[in-house]
């Protein structure tokens, strides 16, 4: 792959949930599926072999892979850097190449994989919003200030956040067309409430792959976010908040 | 560095004469056995109109009394300018004008076996009486060091040292500039020990180290949070290795510094309980919600386990009247939690977040399983002054030694608890962010199952 910062870039959106995580490398794409140690969000990511420089891969595989310890590698990565990915298979071991002004060749063990195969959550989603990454990334901003949960509704103008602290609140409105909301589809007006820690925490380690993102969620259910990236996805999910 | 700055609540204090006058006063002082002058300093205005006979405060003794009658019969044993007597071992380091730090050893005047002086793990059980008894029996000897140079220091730091690292009781003859001041500081936030004075002088008996000790002391290499670690693995106790700890015994050899007392000991719970959480991390979970209690000092805990992921949250209330709670007419309620990967900020509530999690963590350790605990503990006026952090991590541990209430779901959990703590469980809910998280916080796995239309 010519450019490592694009992995750089996806291996922060992804250790920002796990520590450790199954690659499924298949003849036509790399994908990843997990949840967080606590189950409340699942990220699924897919890049498919037309992103790659050159790909090879015969037969299916699955490799378990340490992402925190990755990530440490890659941040080595210098601007311009390629970057070259092989399995010994024999050794049990990653080697990820960095090419820049001189070669380096780091390896790192392959760990156990879980057999265990995750389903995404099968939503029908009542809202759809197309969201520029930068205008969720402060709004949500704003909500933490005062609190450590959002509440998201919609009705067919706007989208609207709102945070309730002990002695603080928040309301944040995005009108339809104007500034960060670029598009809205609402099929029934919903609301659903989340945890900002992990919503802060995804949309931040996320804004770097993709300046648009899409929200889709119904009346207390689980929020999905999408990052459409090159050649790919990397889709969240949420679980909500349900008080009372 | 994981040696942070301790903020502790304080309350003002101001110089106030009153205790003075009643000790002035010949009757009380005939019940109190003291004939010489003594200066007092303390807390606020309510004390001047209680004057210890009141309970104004709300505690249901007067701790101020309580440690001035123990003092009293401190004093008289100590006799003009020396004092010899049988180290538990023990040391005491400031942190008042810090990097230069009054470090030195605490001898009480006395020539018998003292070892459970300094020993809290053994304390568990005994009364507060006891505890202020012993305690204020050790005599501070005060002598100023720079924390950035134990090893380039003088003499005196160097018996303190070899005295530290003692694993028997030493016998130490000190010799002071003036007369321990006939003081009392009644500071709410400094355990209790007794009178204190610069020394000048000082001599000890032959120490004999405890082996394991001094394989660490003389590791050059080991880094200090390895020598804990090393240590604790050994068995030997943590007031043990946080004394050593404390007067720079451990580290990279240019490294070391001497860690006042109080930074030391949640130095040391901290690195202990973070490498045990690290392991408890790799272990199932547990599979059921599990209810444990114990009440120490008028302390009562309970701590809930939960099956899921580690994560760690500590409560605690302070009813009107209790140490950090003098004067409001409600009780105060103070949280700090941390997810699966820890914090990074050092816990407004202090170091007994960083014991009770220890005490928590050896538990799930031993037992290799993992689980979401929540500690919460209510502070009743009976817990009339702090003893300091041990108090805490024993009465958690007694509290994980006792046979758990076992439920199948944490509404059935959450009922038990609301029996055995006075505040409501409501009260608790809105405060903790763990408790609030477990309830309304659903997983994703809800939505896979039987949701696929």
């Amino acid at each position: 792959m010519s450019d490592a910062k694009l992995l750089k870039d996806i291996i922060v959106a992804i250790a920002t949930l796990i520590d450790e995580g199954t690659f499924e490398i298949t003849p036509e794409a790399i994908n990843l599926r997990e949840m967080d140690p606590s189950r409340v969000a699942m990220v699924d990511f897919q890049w498919s072999k037309s992103l790659f420089d050159e790909y090879n891969c015969s037969q299916p595989t699955k490799i378990c892979i340490n992402i925190t310890e990755m990530l440490k590698l890659l941040k080595r990565a210098g601007k311009g850097d390629s970057v070259e990915l092989t399995l010994d298979e024999e050794r049990r071991r990653l080697n990820i190449k960095l090419r820049g002004k001189y070669v380096r060749t780091f390896s790192m063990p392959i760990l156990e994989a879980a057999v265990e195969e995750v389903p995404t959550p099968k939503i029908t989603f009542n809202v759809k919003a197309k969201i520029t990454t930068d205008g969720i990334k402060e709004a949500i901003e704003d909500a933490a200030l005062v609190s450590d949960h959002v509440s998201i509704e919609a009705n067919e103008e706007e989208l609207i956040m709102r945070a309730e602290g002990d002695i603080m609140g928040a309301t944040i409105e995005m009108r339809k067309g104007e500034g960060a909301l670029l598009d809205l589809e609402v099929k029934e007006p919903s609301k659903a409430t989340f945890s900002l820690s992990y919503l802060s925490d995804i949309i931040k380690a996320a804004s770097a792959t993709s300046e648009i993102s899409t929200i889709e969620f119904s009346t207390d259910m689980p929020i999905k976010i999408d990052f459409p990236i090159r050649e790919g996805k990397l889709t969240y999910f949420l679980a909500p908040r349900i008080e009372a | 560095m994981l040696i942070r700055k301790v903020k502790k609540k304080r309350i003002n204090r101001v110089l106030n004469p009153w205790i003075r006058d009643l000790i002035d006063d010949y009757k009380v002082a005939g019940d109190l056995g003291v004939s010489s002058n003594l200066s007092v300093r303390l807390g606020k205005e309510v004390c001047v109109v209680c004057k210890g006979s009141r309970l104004l405060c709300g505690k249901t003794r007067c701790p101020l009394l309580l440690r001035v009658s123990y003092y009293l019969k401190t004093m008289p044993m100590i006799r003009e300018r020396d004092l010899s007597g049988s180290s538990p071992p023990g040391v005491f380091i400031g942190r008042i004008g810090y990097p230069y730090v009054y470090a030195g050893p605490l001898v009480p005047p006395i020539n018998e076996d003292t070892t459970v002086f300094d020993l809290p793990e053994f304390w568990f059980g005994k009364t507060i009486d006891e505890i202020v008894g012993f305690r204020s029996m050790l005599v501070r000897g005060m002598h100023r060091v720079n924390v950035r140079k134990p090893e380039r220091a003088d003499k005196i730091l160097d018996l303190t040292r070899d005295l530290a690292l003692s694993s028997l009781c030493v016998d130490v003859e000190l010799k002071f500039k003036d007369r321990p001041k006939k003081r009392i500081v009644l500071s709410d936030d400094v355990q209790p020990f007794g009178p204190s004075a610069l020394i000048n002088h000082m001599n000890i008996d032959s120490s004999k180290w405890d082996r394991r000790i001094e394989k660490a002391y003389y590791d050059g290499d080991l880094k200090a949070s390895e020598a804990v670690l090393y240590l604790y693995d050994q068995g030997v106790l943590v007031s043990r290795i946080q004394r050593a700890f404390s007067v720079g015994a451990f580290g990279i050899e240019k490294q070391r510094r001497l860690v006042p007392t109080r930074w030391s000991i949640t130095a040391v719970d901290s690195i202990i309980s973070n490498d045990l959480i690290d392991k408890i991390k790799g272990y199932p979970e547990i599979n059921e919600f599990r209810v444990y209690e114990s009440t120490y000092l008028d302390n009562r805990f309970v701590v809930l386990m939960v099956p899921g992921k580690w994560s760690y949250e500590s409560m605690e209330a302070w009813y009107p009247g209790t140490i950090w709670n003098p004067y409001s007419g409600f009780t105060v309620m103070l949280s700090d939690w941390e997810g699966y990967h820890g914090r990074t900020e050092y816990a407004k509530i202090g170091g007994c977040y960083y014991s009770a999690r220890l005490a928590v963590a050896e538990k799930l350790a031993e037992e290799r399983r993992q689980a979401t605990v929540i500690v919460l503990r209510e502070a009743r006026p009976g817990y009339i002054m702090p003893v300091g952090v041990w108090q805490v991590r024993e009465n958690v541990r007694n509290a994980m030694r006792q046979r758990p209430m076992k439920f199948d779901s944490l509404e059935e959990a959450l009922a038990w608890i609301r029996g055995r703590l006075h505040i409501p469980l409501e009260k608790w809910i809105e405060n903790s962010d763990l408790l609030r998280s477990l309830i309304y916080q659903r997983r994703i796995t809800q939505y896979l199952k039987g949701l696929k239309t």
